[in-house]
C-alpha cells in the first residue's frame, strides 16, 4: 500500500549516518582540492619588518640596478647604489620575496671627473631562492637623451682608439691601478657584467665585480664593440669568486648583445646564457666574430 | 662540432684519446688556479693537424680558450691552456708530430705597471721615515718596517712573536705599553682574510698613529696610560704572502686539508662560538670552510691562548674589508647579546667620528641581521669571552673595486678608522667592567 511506497531502501538509514559523519571530512578533501587548485588564496604575502638601511633591500637594490644598466647599456650613465630611502618587502613562503623600494644612486665618472646623483624605485620579486629576479624599475634621468648619446659616443671613441691590452694584464691590478686610459674598457666590462650579475643574483646570492682577469678580445666589429673577456665576480654571501666569461657587442644607443659562461664553484653548475635588446637570433652573434 | 677528412677510424682515436685525457684530467684536478697558465703558438702542418686541434676544444675538461682559432694551415693557432692541463695537452700535441711554440710562459707575470714599481722600491728600509704608508707591500716589507718601528719606538712598542703559522712563518703583535704590570687591554687585528690588503696597510699606519700620538693627543694618552693596546697587523701571513705570489684573491690560510686537494681554512670560521653551524661551509674547497675543528688553525690558535692566557682584554677590534660597516656579535644567532643597546649606542658614534673625517658612510648592526649569518667568527668569540666591546669593521668601499681598493684610498681609509676605534676605546676606558 502506500507505507511500501512511502518506505525508503533499508540500506538508506545507515546511508544517512554514514553521510553525516564522513561530511566533514569530505568538506575537508574538497577544500584541501581547492586550496592546490588555487595556492594564492591560502599563501598571503607576508610583511617583512626590515629597514630600508637592512642587506635585504640593498641585494633588491642592486639587483635592479643590474637589470637597469644591463638594460640602458650605457656606459657612461653606469649608476651604483647609494642608499635605499624607503621600502617595503613582502614575503611568501611559497612565492619567494617581493620588495618595493626608493633608492638615491650615483654615476661617478672619474676620466671624466664628474658625479651625478639620481634615485629609482623599483619593484623587485625574487621567486623562491631563484635566480634571476623580475625587475621593474624606473630611474630620473641623469642627462637628457642627446647629452647620454653624445657622452656614450665620447667613450665609444675612446674606445675605438684602445688596443686589446697584453695578455696577462688584469684591470685594475692587483694593487687596485686602473690606468685612465683604459676606464672606458672597465665601463662597458661592468655594463655586460650587469648582465651576468642579476641573470645569478637571488634572495641569497649577490656579487660584486671584483676584476677583468683577461681580454681575449678588444675589436671593432663593423661598428659594434666586440668584447671578449673574463672577469672575477665576487659572490658575495659565500665568498667565492666566480670566473665568467662575457662576450658582448655594443654600440651606442643599441640595446647590448651579450654570451656568457661562468665557473661556479664546488656542486654549483656551470651557468651560461645571452641575450640581448633585440629580436636578433644569438647564433647570428657568432657568424660575425 | 663537423668533423672534415679524418675518415671514421682517425674520429675514433682521436675521440678515444680525448676521452682519455678528459677523463685523467677531471680526476686530478679540483681546484682553479689562475697563474701558471700559458700560451701556445701552433702551426698546423695540414687540414688534418688543423682538425685535431678544433677537437681540443670539445673538451670541457681541458678549458682551452683559444685566441686564434684553427683556419688555415698557414695561419697560426694561438691557444691559452689552464696551468693544470699543460701537461696533458702538450702530450697529445707531441703524441700526434703537432710542433707548439710558447709563446707566453706565465700569464699571471706580466706586466702589472704597479708591481713594477713596488719591485723598484722593495729596498731593505733602515728607518720607517722612508716607508710608503700610501702603498701596498709586501710581508717581508712589513715585517722590515716593524722592527725599524719598534727600535724607533722603543719606549712604547715592543714586539711579540705568538706563535707560527701553517707554513712556520712566524706571528708578529706589536704591543705599546707605558706600563710593566699586566694592565686592561685593547686587541685589534687585521688581515685575518688575507685578499682584505686595505686592512694590513691600514693596521700599518694605525700602529704609526698610536705611536706618534702618544704624548700629543690627550685622549690616547690618558688611555695609553691606564691600558695596553696589542695589535696584530698580518693576522694571516701565510695566506697574505699567497696573495702576493700566487692568486690575489685568495682568503683563507694555507693549511693541507686531509681528504682534499683543496687548501686553506677560514681563519674568521674557525673560532669556537658557534663553530660549524650554516654560517661557514665543511667543503674544504669552499671559501668559508671552517676547519676540521674549533681552534684547529694556528693563527686563530695563537691569538686565542694569548687573549685567554693575558686575562685582562676589554676590547677586541678585528678588521675586515669591504662594505663599510661596523658590526657587533652575533653572527651565529638571531638573538641580541644582552648589552645590545650599548653596543649599538657605540657603534653609532664610532661610526658618526669616521664619517666626520671624510664623509664616507658605514652601516652598523648585530652582524647577522646587517651582513649575513657567519658561524665561528672571532668577535662573537671574543664576546662569550668575557670582552664585551668586540667589533669588527668592514673597511671600504661598497664593491666598486673591493678587495682591489686603490693605494690612494689607504691612508684615507686609515684617517677616518681610526676616530672610530679611538672612540669604542675611550668609551671602554670610561666604563671599566
Amino acid at each position: 500500500m502506500l507505507a511500501r511506497q512511502q518506505r525508503l531502501p533499508g540500506w538508506a538509514g545507515p546511508m544517512a549516518v554514514l553521510l553525516v559523519v564522513l561530511l566533514p571530512a569530505v568538506t575537508q578533501a574538497f577544500s584541501g582540492l581547492w586550496r592546490t587548485l588555487e595556492p594564492e588564496r591560502q599563501q598571503p604575502w607576508r610583511r617583512l619588518d626590515v629597514a630600508p638601511s637592512s642587506p635585504v633591500f640593498q641585494q633588491a637594490a642592486r639587483a635592479a640596478l643590474h637589470y637597469f644598466n644591463y638594460r640602458a647599456a650605457s656606459p657612461s650613465t653606469f649608476r651604483t647604489l647609494k642608499q635605499v630611502r624607503s621600502g617595503t618587502a613582502w614575503v611568501n613562503a611559497k612565492k619567494g620575496q617581493r620588495f618595493d623600494m626608493e633608492f638615491t644612486i650615483e654615476s661617478y665618472k672619474p676620466e671624466l671627473n664628474e658625479e651625478r646623483l639620481g634615485t629609482c624605485s623599483a619593484l623587485v620579486i625574487f621567486k623562491n631562492h631563484k635566480p634571476k629576479p623580475t625587475v621593474n624599475i624606473t630611474c630620473t634621468r641623469l642627462l637628457d637623451e642627446k647629452e647620454r648619446e653624445q657622452k656614450d659616443y665620447v667613450l665609444y671613441k675612446q674606445m675605438k682608439q684602445l688596443k686589446r691590452p697584453p695578455d696577462g694584464t688584469r684591470i685594475p691590478g692587483n694593487l687596485g691601478h686602473m690606468d685612465s686610459s683604459l676606464q672606458p674598457m672597465w665601463d662597458l666590462a661592468m655594463v655586460g657584467s650587469s648582465y651576468v650579475m642579476w641573470e645569478k643574483t637571488s634572495q641569497s646570492l649577490y656579487y660584486y665585480m671584483m676584476q677583468l682577469s683577461g681580454v681575449k678580445q678588444w675589436i671593432t666589429r663593423g661598428d659594434f664593440i666586440n668584447f671578449n673577456y673574463t672577469v672575477l665576480l665576487h659572490e658575495f654571501s659565500t665568498q667565492e669568486i666566480i670566473p665568467c666569461q662575457i662576450h658582448l657587442l655594443w654600440y651606442p644607443g643599441k640595446p647590448l648583445k651579450i654570451r656568457y659562461h661562468c665557473q661556479d664553484p664546488g656542486t654549483q653548475e656551470e651557468g651560461s646564457g645571452n641575450g640581448e635588446g633585440s629580436a636578433e637570433n644569438p647564433t647570428e652573434i657568432l657568424s660575425n666574430f | 662540432m663537423p668533423i672534415g677528412d679524418g675518415g671514421p677510424a682517425l674520429l675514433w682515436l682521436t675521440m678515444r684519446g680525448l676521452l682519455g685525457l678528459s677523463l685523467l684530467l677531471a680526476a686530478t684536478s679540483s681546484q682553479k688556479v689562475f697563474s701558471g697558465d700559458q700560451v701556445l703558438r701552433i702551426k698546423a702542418k695540414d687540414e688534418k693537424q688543423l682538425q685535431l686541434l678544433r677537437n681540443l676544444d670539445i673538451s670541457e675538461y681541458l678549458k682551452i680558450d683559444f685566441w686564434h682559432a684553427p683556419a688555415r694551415p698557414s695561419l697560426p693557432v694561438d691557444m691559452r691552456v689552464p696551468f693544470s692541463n699543460l701537461k696533458a695537452v702538450k702530450n697529445y700535441l707531441n703524441s700526434r708530430g703537432i710542433s707548439y711554440a710558447i709563446t707566453v710562459e706565465d700569464i699571471q707575470v706580466l706586466l702589472d705597471e704597479e708591481r713594477k714599481g713596488m719591485m723598484a722600491s722593495r729596498r731593505l728600509e733602515r728607518s720607517t721615515s722612508s716607508f710608503r704608508y700610501n702603498s701596498y707591500h709586501t710581508l717581508e716589507e712589513i715585517y722590515t718596517w716593524m722592527d725599524n718601528f719598534v727600535v724607533e719606538h722603543s719606549n712604547l712598542v715592543s714586539k711579540l712573536m705568538i706563535g707560527q703559522t701553517f707554513e712556520k712563518r712566524p706571528i708578529f703583535v706589536l704591543k705599546f705599553s707605558t706600563g710593566n704590570r699586566t694592565r686592561p687591554a685593547i686587541w685589534i687585528d687585521s688581515g685575518i682574510h688575507a685578499r682584505e690588503w686595505i686592512t694590513q696597510a691600514t693596521g700599518v699606519w694605525t700602529a704609526m698613529k698610536i705611536a706618534t700620538d702618544y704624548g700629543e693627543d690627550p685622549v690616547l694618552t690618558r688611555i695609553l696610560n691606564h691600558m695596553d693596546i696589542f695589535l696584530e697587523i698580518v693576522t694571516n701571513p701565510d695566506g697574505f704572502a699567497y696573495t702576493h705570489s700566487m692568486n690575489r684573491l685568495w682568503r683563507k690560510n694555507r693549511a693541507i686539508n686531509s681528504n682534499s686537494s683543496c687548501k686553506g681554512v677560514d681563519p674568521n670560521r674557525n673560532w669556537d662560538s658557534g663553530f660549524g653551524g650554516v654560517g661557514s661551509s665543511n667543503n674544504p674547497c669552499s671559501e668559508t670552510y671552517h676547519g676540521p675543528f674549533p681552534h684547529s688553525e694556528p693563527e686563530v690558535a695563537s691569538v686565542a691562548n694569548f687573549i685567554q692566557k693575558h686575562k685582562h682584554f676589554k676590547v677586541l677590534i678585528s678588521i675586515h674589508s669591504y662594505s663599510q660597516m661596523l658590526l657587533y656579535p652575533y653572527g651565529y644567532r638571531k638573538e641580541p647579546t644582552p648589552d645590545n643597546e650599548e653596543l649599538h649606542n657605540l657603534a653609532r658614534k664610532a661610526v658618526e667620528a669616521l664619517s666626520q673625517v671624510h664623509g664616507t658612510e658605514y652601516v652598523y648592526g648585530r652582524t647577522i641581521s646587517t651582513i649575513y649569518v657567519a658561524n665561528g667568527i672571532t668577535i662573537d668569540w671574543a664576546y662569550e669571552h668575557d670582552i664585551k666591546y668586540s667589533f669588527s669593521f668592514e673597511l671600504r668601499d661598497t664593491g666598486i673595486y673591493g678587495f682591489l681598493l686603490p693605494a690612494s684610498q689607504i691612508i684615507p681609509t686609515a684617517e677616518e678608522t681610526w676616530p672610530a676605534i679611538l672612540t669604542i676605546v675611550k668609551h671602554a676606558y670610561d666604563n671599566p667592567y
